[in-house]
């Protein structure tokens, strides 16, 4: 090939890469989307319990912590905070638990007399009007008693306070200068809910940025600290997390590739085009996802480009085994086979993970899978074409030699692989730490403090034990409406009798239309109301004709349609009644909440009685087997995987032998990172498998190297050079993974960097061919 | 009389400042004193008129407690409030939650306790009168307590203190007659005027 030839290639190849890669830049859109990871739901309740994760009213509520300044000072911040944040079109529902009168919109206001449940009880008579009046009168000559005088003219039974004192949660943190408070009295507790959904990175990103401006505008000490949690905070911290951390990973990584290029090929040019095949990976792994799934999560963005570069090891074994005398072309055509069989292992690896049913892991195979094959294409037909004809011979290498004789000097401990996996199994069998993490919450990669905190901030809030739910089935809205309400008298008895400690359910913030209606009916009309509002006034030093607007109000609610689920929208009540009614479907489920469940045995006959149109959902047990079948599925598929690659590597060696020799050291490994990991009390997940697949997809590539020298001591010394280049790089980036505050990364880091050491070692001790004789006689 | 005014110049028709007055009120911890409070609203035809006794301990707690025509009592400490009312569920608040109720325990505090303290923080103090019949303004800085309150008025002869006047922006008024005020007897129709005249009166 000509100088120019060579040159137009490499311009065109940087050319298509670069437009690629400003393609998909430029249409790609990142999703934050935790679920994408979690196992995909197959019975109804498996749906609920991830729509409670993800996308529910509830899952937009972040919980927020003031404290570091005394309980008074955190006490008039939460009010000022709270009122600017409901000031701001970012945020919806606000509550710090102050009782707000206007917390309930001026639209609903004559709804008062439907929702509250006053007239169950009570008559708009003139004994109850004058009972209430009264009270109101000596509110009146309270000092306190200014703020309620507005409210009185219309509203002088003040169902507006009944109604808000109503609708605070069932159980909620203490109150201290009317706001909720912890239980230590040390932080102020406020619960906002954002209009942005959880897992939209960037509108959860400007609402994270305005509540900290809000919070920094109005806090009445300079010492109060503020701390967000929930779904939403989450996804603005690991995305700020993971790009900061991707930042200076990145950085070291790129640094210490270079270096180390630099180092094994003394080459600028072979450094440079040595990492075009993985920019290619790369490009056409996002191309691939992106064509077919539209978005790409973040974690496979991140993880993605991690597992692609084991493609940094293709181009350098066609260096390492490029030598004066031989074409580029010559040698990619001799290594080929082998590289081949590597890169077509490690994609059958991944293979497993794109029918696992988890949309997150298929998107991380399809990235890794296309990006691998592009790598080992562009590694064979692209590369060789464009590298300069001069090179080093590797096998000319004086050191290489002295560490080769070395190597042939080592004894074969196949009793050392015994042993090795004797060890394993017998931690495995004994360790006593579960082999399994079943927790569903746990299967996010955000952080277990993290996690610990927001669990803390939910359980002062009284949101703690949704272990159970009674999930009530309906063909419409108002169906499970009324079916909740027939249901309130058994579980009040049941918190009678200790069984339970409260239950929260949505008939308690939405009455079913016939309560409404039947609310309507003891409405009467206003000249009725008239005359018995005189009467209750006798004697009353109220002025005449003040309650005009009472009258006006209850002339109105008589007239109104009852209130539905759809005329909620962009009220406080909306979010309440949208995370305990949920549309799926055809049908409708309400969600009853149970704290304290002492005893379940009552909960299970009222859901016997229902004729199945109610459920007592418990969300541990159905995430645990939600995983726990997810989990059957992964193993499957990477049986599966194994398989597949048992047989490739069967065709491609065509003996028996020498694929044991090959495979021998992947499986020791990969069993003894399981036997680490179990041995040091960690439960495996996802990320785990993934790890170990990758770690698995090394050794292969290690042990096929190793095993295809042939009986040459000057390629058996190039073979050194590139396997020791490849591990020691991929060491680096994963040793330097091992070091990130992300556990999830963090785990993996040190997963695989125990794989690579394990593989090289085992792939040098038990793959190296018998060719001592050879050796020996060049040395 | 001549010499009496000779001897005491500083309690003279003249120059009564509001460190003078204050130090005159200082009545040495734990002071009680009986109040009968009238209560002015635009809903009522009738101001309410509601009897009890009011207290200042000594560690500054102040509690406002009321017999007739039915029970309350109003306990301040530090900042805090607590309201607890015969047959309803205690409140337990922020004084800086209520600015109303802030300023009226600064007249309170000046009334009973005497000294100046922090008044000066959120209030413009102003004497004017004579020792037989003296007025003590006080005007929040703050226009967040101005939304609430617009002055208080402490009137009162010599060292014991009449009424305190607290006017609302609207004109609305809550007038609480205390220590010897309080025995009056009041007319059956409570007018303004009426008060307003007592309470400038010496009495």
């Amino acid at each position: 090939m000509t100088r120019t030839a060579r040159a137009a290639l490499l311009v065109g190849w940087v050319g298509v890469i670069a437009l690629l890669g400003w393609y998909v830049q430029a249409n790609l859109t990142i999703s934050g989307d935790l679920r994408l990871f979690m196992p995909s739901p197959k019975t109804r309740n498996e749906k609920l319990l991830l729509d409670e994760i993800g996308e529910s009213p509830a899952s937009r509520l972040l919980l927020v912590a003031l404290d570091g300044a005394p309980p008074e000072s955190l006490a008039e911040s939460s009010q000022a905070f709270a009122d600017a944040l409901r000031a701001d079109s970012r945020f919806g529902l606000v509550s710090n638990g102050a009782t707000s009168v206007d917390s309930i919109p001026e639209s609903l206001l004559p709804y008062r007399y439907l929702l509250s449940p006053t007239l169950d009880g009570h008559m708009l008579d003139a004994p109850f009007l004058r009972d209430q009046l009264s009270e109101r009168l000596e509110d009146l000559s309270s000092p306190a008693g200014s703020a309620l005088e507005p409210l009185i003219p219309r509203d002088p039974t003040l169902e507006v306070l009944k109604l808000a004192e109503m609708w605070q949660p069932a159980r909620q943190p203490q109150k201290l200068y009317d706001v909720w408070f912890d239980s230590q009295g040390k932080s102020a507790i406020l619960v906002v809910a954002t209009k942005a959904a959880a897992f939209d990175p960037d509108g959860q990103e400007q609402a994270a940025t305005a509540l900290r401006k809000h919070f920094e505008e109005t806090r009445a000490d300079p010492a109060t600290q503020l701390t967000v949690s929930g779904p939403g905070a989450f996804s603005v911290l690991m995305k700020g997390k993971t790009q900061s951390e991707a930042t200076w990973i990145g950085t070291f990584d790129t640094i210490g590739v270079i270096i180390l290029l630099l180092i094994a090929y003394r080459s600028v040019s072979a450094t440079v085009l040595g990492v075009l095949p993985i920019a290619s990976a790369g490009v056409a792994g996002l191309t691939a996802v992106s064509a077919i799934y539209g978005s790409i999560h973040g974690i496979t963005l991140g993880f993605g480009f991690t597992l692609l570069g084991v493609a940094q090891d293709y181009p350098m074994h066609l260096f390492s085994h490029q030598h004066p005398g031989k074409a580029p072309l010559e040698t990619a055509r001799s290594v080929w086979p082998t590289l081949a069989t590597g890169v077509a292992s490690t994609c059958i690896a991944y293979l497993a993970f794109l029918f696992s049913g988890v949309v997150g892991l298929a998107q991380l195979a399809c990235f890794t899978i296309s990006g691998l094959a592009m790598a080992g294409i562009t590694t064979r037909y692209l590369l060789p074409r464009v590298m300069p004809m001069k090179s080093r011979d590797y096998g000319q290498v004086v050191w290489l030699d002295r560490v080769w004789a070395t190597i042939v000097a080592l004894p074969r401990p196949f009793w050392l692989g015994v042993v090795v996996v004797a060890g394993c199994v017998a931690v495995l069998m004994f360790g006593k730490t579960p082999m399994w993490e079943s927790d569903l919450g746990r299967l996010t990669p955000v952080p277990q403090e993290l996690l610990l905190q927001d669990a803390k901030l939910r359980k002062e809030l009284g949101a703690a034990d949704i272990r159970r739910l009674l999930v009530v089935d309906g063909a419409t809205a108002d169906e499970v409406l009324t079916r909740t309400e027939a249901l309130d008298a058994k579980l009040r008895s049941l918190v009678e009798s200790g069984d339970i400690g409260n239950f929260d359910h949505v008939a308690r913030y939405l009455p079913s239309v016939a309560v409404q209606k039947r609310r309507q009916a003891a409405l009467v009309g206003r000249d009725t109301l008239q005359i018995a509002l005189v009467e209750a006034l006798k004697g009353l030093p109220f002025k005449a004709g003040l309650f005009e607007p009472f009258l006006d109000d209850v002339a109105t609610a008589r007239d109104l349609p009852p209130l539905t689920p759809d005329k909620l929208a962009g009220t406080p009540l909306e979010l309440r009644v949208g995370g305990m009614l949920v549309h799926q479907g055809e049908r409708w489920s309400g969600l009853v909440t149970l704290g304290a469940v002492n005893n379940a045995a009552g909960l299970e006959k009222i859901a016997a009685d229902s004729d199945g149109l109610i459920t007592l959902l418990d969300l541990k047990q159905a995430s645990e087997d939600l995983v726990a079948r997810q989990r059957t599925h992964i193993l499957w598929s990477l049986l599966g995987a194994a398989l597949l690659l048992t047989i490739t590597v069967f065709v491609a060696l065509r003996s028996p032998a020498r694929m044991l020799r090959v495979i021998a050291p992947m499986a020791i490994t990969t069993l003894l990172i399981l036997a680490v990991l179990h041995g040091i009390g960690i439960s495996l997940n996802l990320f785990h498998l993934i790890a170990l697949v990758l770690a698995a997809g090394l050794g292969i590539d290690y042990a096929l190297f190793f095993e295809s020298v042939e009986n040459d001591a000057l390629e058996q010394r190039r073979t050194l050079h590139a396997v020791l280049v490849c591990s020691l790089s991929t060491l680096w980036v994963f040793v330097l993974l091992a070091f990130s505050t992300i556990p999830v990364l963090r785990s993996i880091g040190i997963t695989v960097s125990l794989g690579v050491v394990s593989n090289f070692v085992l792939a040098l001790l038990l793959t190296r061919p018998a060719v001592q004789r050879v050796a020996h006689a060049r040395a | 009389m001549l010499v009496a005014a000779a001897l005491t110049p500083a309690i003279s028709f003249a120059a009564l400042d509001v460190d003078t007055l204050l130090k005159s009120l200082a009545h040495p911890a734990p002071a009680t004193t009986p109040f009968v409070e009238v209560r002015y609203s635009r809903l009522l035809e009738q101001p309410i008129v509601v009897k009890g006794q009011l207290e200042y301990h000594e560690d500054g707690t102040l509690v406002r407690a009321v017999n007739e025509p039915f029970k309350e009592r109003t306990e301040i400490k530090g900042d805090s409030v607590s309201v607890d009312r015969v047959g309803r569920a205690p409140r337990k608040f922020s004084l800086k939650r209520a600015p109303e109720l802030r300023t009226m325990l600064g007249g309170f505090a000046a009334v009973l306790g005497g000294g100046r303290g922090n008044l000066d923080q959120d209030f413009n103090l102003a004497a004017s009168g004579a020792t037989e019949q003296w007025t003590l303004a006080l005007t929040p800085k703050s226009a967040q307590v101005g939304k609430y309150v617009r002055d208080i008025a402490i009137q009162g002869t010599q060292n014991e203190p009449r009424c305190i006047v607290v006017t609302q922006p609207d004109d609305e008024a809550s007038i609480m007659l205390v220590g010897a005020a309080a025995d009056t007897k009041l007319p059956a129709t409570i007018a303004r005027d009426w008060l307003s005249t007592f309470c400038n009166s010496k009495g």
